[in-house]
């Protein structure tokens, strides 16, 4: 990991709340892997008072910008929503384990499963899957129509199909976005692996489901950080059978089997 | 390049910038951003007799300019540490100092015979003063006679330098350091975190699940300087290394002038985890400048 003394060189307007942040970054731009992250945080501001992190998103070597996708829950994210061009960002990256793809060849076909702004590492991955002529699904489900402000972004990324849920039917289908993997399940998609990030309720239904059909999958974990690498220990998770994983430094990718979700 | 080094006690360190306990992990993990070797000393997670799995979730929530937290001293046990990260900290030449705790006085006492000898270890901080397990902990730094008690038991067991990281939480922060000082301790660290708290209004329920937790950072930095001075004063005999919100070089130099001969930096290497050996490189500009050394800047306050 490096602590990169970064610039915001532009940023691109979601929905209210909900933008991207391009950092220059050329080191990282050409190391970052797909599922990695990345603590960022605004000198000399005492509130709020530690970085927060942030799935790479998605990475251009020929550019060297850096995405980052935020929405604002708190201090912390609306501080970045502060930044404009040109603004000093510190960015500590890469951290944390990467998805993998290697062991993924052409003709093979997997799933992405987005839950809002849990969307934000699959740019990266997608670009990875896509060279390695892998075909990629998108279930992308969100509450309402605005949380799926970024299929704009994404969409054109995807090399297989698109599939979008809302709760109030807003865009898409009306319901879960793993109701709707169930349903494609049940009518015939079969996936070689299933790739998934998004908020703890959807973890825990979207581990049952794959549980029940032996489908092997990466979920992208998330809980609050204090530091990114390993050293506060704040962001554990329940293993099954007792005791803790540090989601920064074990994960932030890991097998949906890793975690005791009912604890979650 | 000035002459940096401090002395403490039986310790003679290369600089008075260390690292806090609980903040730098088994230190490997900032060997990307820091040169272990810079830093005066570097104070391990919390280390007990056996592996310790530390509370649930939710653990931290940040607070203004800092944070509470109450990990509960989550770690590797005393034999992982002594065969695994010691030699590879010694090797990359940090001074390390094997930060202890246990719930009873015997657990301190048997981790401090299992480091005898250990090559590497520059000494051991007894942890007093952690709020946040049920037994063991800040038991022992809250009354003065069992601070004494345990004090005296660990100096019998080991020659190690003994440092006595004191609680803020205690009722008279003097006492504790009297009574430690008097058991055998070389050296106090002072302080630890402050018990606190924050609830999430919209459920009314902790926002840590431990309920309570120690707070940290610049926010405690001015009650941690008095309690430094306040110590100084009472016991000028006693090597202080202070503790508390410490960030910037003024921040080191505030700790300095009341009377601490090095101190230690915590929260802030979350937040910036270059920051000890920046701090080492900005006290070495200073002194440069002044052409001081740097122990002559400890005291200026008193």
């Amino acid at each position: 990991m490096r602590d990169i003394r970064s610039r915001v060189e532009s940023r691109s307007e979601h929905a209210p709340g909900l933008f991207s942040l391009f950092c220059s970054a050329p080191e990282l731009a050409r190391t970052a892997l797909p599922g990695q992250f990345a603590m960022i945080g605004v000198d000399g501001r005492s509130q709020p008072y530690l970085r927060r992190a942030f799935s790479v998103a998605d990475a251009d070597p020929g550019s060297g910008l850096v995405e980052f996708l935020v929405k604002i829950v708190g201090t912390g994210t609306a501080c970045l929503g502060e930044l404009v061009a040109g603004q000093e960002v510190r960015i500590l990256a890469p951290l944390g384990n990467a998805f993998a793809t290697d062991d993924l060849g052409r003709g093979e076909r997997v799933a992405i499963v987005a839950g809002g702004v849990g969307v934000a590492p699959f740019p990266l991955l997608l670009r990875a899957l896509a060279v390695r002529g892998v075909e990629a699904d998108l279930y992308f489900g969100g509450r309402s129509a605005a949380d799926l402000a970024y299929r704009k972004r994404i969409f054109p990324l995807v090399t297989g199909r698109e599939l979008a849920s809302t709760d109030d039917g807003s865009l898409g289908e009306r319901g879960r976005v793993t109701d709707l993997l169930a349903r494609e399940i049940s009518a015939g998609a079969r996936y070689r692996r299933l790739y998934a990030c998004g908020p703890t309720p959807m973890f825990r239904t979207l581990a049952r489901v794959i549980g029940d059909l032996g489908v092997d999958a990466e979920f992208s974990t998330e809980a609050p950080m204090g530091c990114g690498f390993g050293v506060c220990l704040a962001c554990v998770l329940p293993r099954p059978g007792g005791g803790f994983l540090v989601s920064c430094k074990e994960g932030p990718i890991l097998p949906p089997s890793a975690v005791d979700w009912s604890r979650c | 390049m000035s002459d940096l080094s401090v002395s403490l006690g039986p310790l003679r360190l290369k600089n008075p910038i260390a690292t806090a306990s609980g903040t730098f992990g088994y230190g490997l993990e900032f060997a990307d951003v820091v040169a272990l070797s810079r830093l005066g000393g570097i104070f391990t997670k919390g280390l007990s007799l056996s592996p310790h799995e530390g509370n649930a979730p939710p653990r931290i929530c940040e607070t203004p300019s800092g944070m509470l937290n109450a990990i509960g001293l989550q770690n590797i046990g005393i034999a992982a540490f002594r065969d695994e990260k010691l030699p590879a900290l010694a090797a990359a030449g940090a001074a390390v100092f094997a930060n202890i705790w246990g719930d009873e006085e015997e657990d301190y006492v048997e981790i401090a015979r299992a480091l005898e000898g250990a090559p590497g270890l520059a000494g051991i901080e007894l942890n007093i003063s952690c709020p946040n397990v049920r037994k063991g902990g800040m038991l022992f730094g809250n009354s003065p006679d069992a601070t004494a008690s345990l004090v005296g038991k660990v100096r019998k067991a080991t020659r190690a330098p003994l440092v006595v990281k004191l609680s803020p939480n205690a009722p008279d922060i003097v006492e504790s350091a009297r009574a430690a000082r008097d058991a055998g301790a070389d050296v106090l660290s002072l302080v630890n975190t402050f018990v606190g708290m924050a609830i999430d209004p919209e459920t009314a329920r902790p926002r840590i699940s431990f309920g309570t937790g120690g707070l940290s950072g610049p926010a405690i930095r001015p009650l941690a300087l008095r309690m430094v001075y306040q110590v100084r004063r009472a016991l000028p005999d006693v090597p202080l290394w202070g503790i508390g919100g410490i960030a910037t070089l003024s921040d080191v130099l505030e700790f300095l002038a009341v009377g601490a001969s090095a101190v230690q930096v915590g929260t802030a290497n979350f937040r910036d985890p270059g920051v000890s050996q920046r701090l080492v490189e900005e006290l070495d500009a200073y002194c440069d400048a002044r052409g001081i050394a740097a122990s002559s800047l400890v005291g200026r306050a008193l």
